[in-house]
């Protein structure tokens, strides 16, 4: 696909990566990528870079977004920033948006398709009929896209809480994790369950509950 | 409808050889302190306003800075402080097993038990308390009717009609009876005003028929049906009627003789009492004729290794250890709400209904689901919607985070009814008597910013 991607996502200074299974886009520091006023992203450019190694790991990649949505202070900026996020996640096509792909549990509808590429790394698309699912989704992708499986089946819901933008969660910092309708946790726990049978198919094992959706 | 009021004295009247004349004198004068409301209002004031000040989870801000505007009292109500003084009293001065203990604290811990027993009987006008069967909530009671009286009357080539906007709680329960006894479920569908059409209704009504399970106010459409006509049309043709009450018992007056229902179910939470306590309704009759649903203390008579023999009911339909400083919590309620008297709730419920009704509509590409209101036609107190373009959960999320605006967004235990209408989820505001149209504004308010700022993103 050819993305020109043209706005900021204007807060932390910090280098981010863009997430790696976007193979064709250019690794931009955070500071520079821009997003247009009026929120719409309707191109990306892109600089085809062969294969690609992660800049950051998993828990650095997730300190910046935590860190990026603790600046924060007012909701509707979370949400906005939220709105960012999914205004990048490129999402699937009709074809990816059918009911193998399904997440269950949420509130909204979410699809989510995971593959192992040709180096055992795990690579995530997901799409949502709610723009605020997306930007989780979104966020989620960028911490764990092209991470180990290991590193996957290893992110705790209660990493997710640090990030507080969960449906559900109050300034105190109560866990996100309770509720029926927190999509951090069940498409996390979509991830990692399709992950783990990924992991076994590549083992020739078969793991219990395992549906393979891909 | 006859209009029912219940009045303290009355409670002598179902039982004058009660030895719990006490215990009423007690509860008159605990009714006296503090948490009744003022109800004479005046243009000025409404009811709202009046009652507001009993609810002390009412008054305050979240996530900081939001004050609340609590807009989801169809998933529960909150409570008044006379409920949750009734509930802390329970516990700090006669806590104890009922029914079967000889000290003291037990007798009364029982006589208070049976008195709220007695006083939703009174509330609902049953004839007698006997007809109240306490249960955890009315998913617990439907599915007590579903696998007791279902089970045991219930077989194949049977006909249990019920509408496809039920609440799952009385969509499963018959859909696991049917699959053990070969009965068939048959759901009636809406009609053009997005109502269950009840001309339909009698044309599904045979002979086959046994059981007719329906809302009396739906959680969702927020249609009001003519009980009274749709039991007198099932028992034309020897059916039963379940009529699940959890919407209406709140927020109106209902009399099961008035209606002649078979079975009725309601859930405390949603009327201001605690969680963890319902209640079924059913005639005398019929429960005498059922076989026990849970097996265990409290409803037996005698156990012995190889059989045992049953309590008549209710007890034979309460078995353990009930929940008792909940069921006193909803005699509270019961009380609270009859201090104001459900007349007066209805009615402002109604203006409060219109209100809402109206003001949603100014919303721009907004969908409110049921049946438009007019002379002929009332709505409750609820209204779900869709906004076009903009997912309910997003526009729930922002309410409730931006502006303090607790509403619910997904399928609101209506699954079915979702597919009919060919949404997959919708978000909804409902009222209770204690909120004002000042809510309301507050509530329009930030829907209207909130569709905004998701337009703007778009």
């Amino acid at each position: 696909m050819s993305l020109k991607l043209s706005s900021t996502l204007n807060t932390s200074r910090r280098s981010f990566s863009p997430p790696l299974f976007f193979s064709n886009v250019k690794r931009t520091p955070i500071s520079n990528i821009r997003i247009p006023r009026n929120r719409s992203v309707k191109s990306f450019t892109c600089v085809h870079e062969r294969n690609p190694e992660p800049i950051a790991t998993t828990s650095t990649k997730l300190q910046l977004l935590v860190s990026e949505f603790d600046s924060l202070t007012e909701p509707i900026d979370r949400v906005k920033r939220l709105l960012d996020y999914a205004a990048v996640l490129p999402g699937l096509d009709e074809s990816g948006r059918v009911q193998a792909k399904k997440v269950a549990g949420c509130a909204t509808q979410v699809w989510l398709e995971v593959v192992m590429d040709e180096r055992g790394r795990m690579r995530f698309r997901a799409d949502s009929d709610s723009e605020i699912s997306k930007g989780f989704c979104s966020c989620l992708i960028m911490v764990l896209d092209g991470a180990e499986p290991e590193e996957v089946l290893g992110f705790k819901t209660e990493d997710l809480t640090e990030m507080n933008v969960g449906v559900g969660v109050s300034h105190v910092g109560i866990k996100a994790g309770a509720s029926r309708v927190n999509t951090w946790q069940n498409v996390l726990l979509a991830m990692q369950k399709r992950t783990r049978c990924l992991v076994m198919k590549r083992e020739g094992k078969v793991f219990a509950g395992c549906n393979c959706f891909n | 409808m006859e209009a029912v009021v219940p009045k303290l004295a009355s409670f002598n009247l179902l039982n004058p050889k009660s030895k719990s004349k006490s215990a009423i004198r007690r509860f008159s004068s605990a009714l006296c302190v503090s948490s009744s409301p003022s109800v004479t209002s005046t243009d000025s004031v409404s009811l709202g306003h009046i009652t507001r000040p009993d609810f002390p989870i009412l008054h305050q801000e979240v996530y900081g800075s939001k004050k609340l505007v609590y807009l989801d009292n169809a998933a529960t109500s909150q409570k008044p402080i006379a409920v949750l003084k009734a509930l802390q009293n329970y516990y700090e001065a006669y806590n104890s097993n009922v029914h079967r203990g000889i000290h003291f604290l037990s007798a009364k811990a029982t006589d208070e038990y049976e008195l709220a027993r007695k006083k939703v009987a009174a509330f609902i006008n049953a004839s007698d308390s006997g007809e109240i069967v306490f249960t955890k909530n009315a998913t617990e009671a439907i599915n007590l009717v579903a696998y007791s009286w279902g089970l045991s009357n219930l077989k194949s080539g049977d006909e249990v009609i019920l509408t496809v906007a039920e609440h799952h709680s009385a969509i499963v329960p018959w859909q696991l009876v049917a699959q053990k006894t070969g009965a068939n479920l048959k759901f009636l569908n809406l009609n053009d005003d997005e109502s269950p059409d009840l001309d339909k209704l009698k044309e599904m009504l045979s002979r086959k028929t046994k059981l007719v399970v329906i809302h009396h106010i739906s959680n969702m459409l927020a249609s009001i049906l003519p009980i009274e006509e749709i039991v007198h049309w099932s028992h034309d043709v020897g059916a039963k009627v379940l009529v699940d009450a959890c919407q209406s018992v709140p927020h109106m007056v209902v009399d099961v003789q008035g209606l002649d229902a078979d079975f009725l179910v309601a859930s405390s939470h949603k009327m201001c009492g605690p969680t963890g306590i319902g209640f079924l309704f059913g005639k005398s009759d019929l429960l005498s004729a059922m076989p026990p649903f849970l097996g265990g203390g409290e409803m037996i008579s005698d156990v012995f290794l190889d059989h045992s023999t049953f309590a008549d009911p209710p007890s034979r339909f309460e078995a353990g250890t009930p929940a008792i400083g909940e069921a006193i919590g909803l005699g509270a309620a019961i009380d609270y709400l009859s201090t104001i008297g459900m007349q007066k709730i209805h009615a402002y419920e109604m203006e409060l209904a219109k209100y809402l009704y109206e003001n949603l509509l100014s919303i721009p590409n907004i969908r409110i689901y049921g049946p438009k209101p007019s002379e002929h036609v009332q709505r409750a107190a609820l209204c779900s919607f869709n906004v076009e373009n903009i997912h309910p959960t997003d526009i729930a999320t922002l309410l409730d985070q931006q502006y303090g605006v607790a509403t619910r967004s997904g399928h609101h235990c209506a699954q079915p009814l979702h597919r009919y209408l060919g949404v997959n989820a919708s978000a909804r505001a409902s009222l209770h008597f204690y909120n004002t149209k000042e809510d309301v504004d507050e509530f329009i308010h930030a829907l209207n910013e909130t569709v905004s700022f998701f337009n703007v993103f778009k």
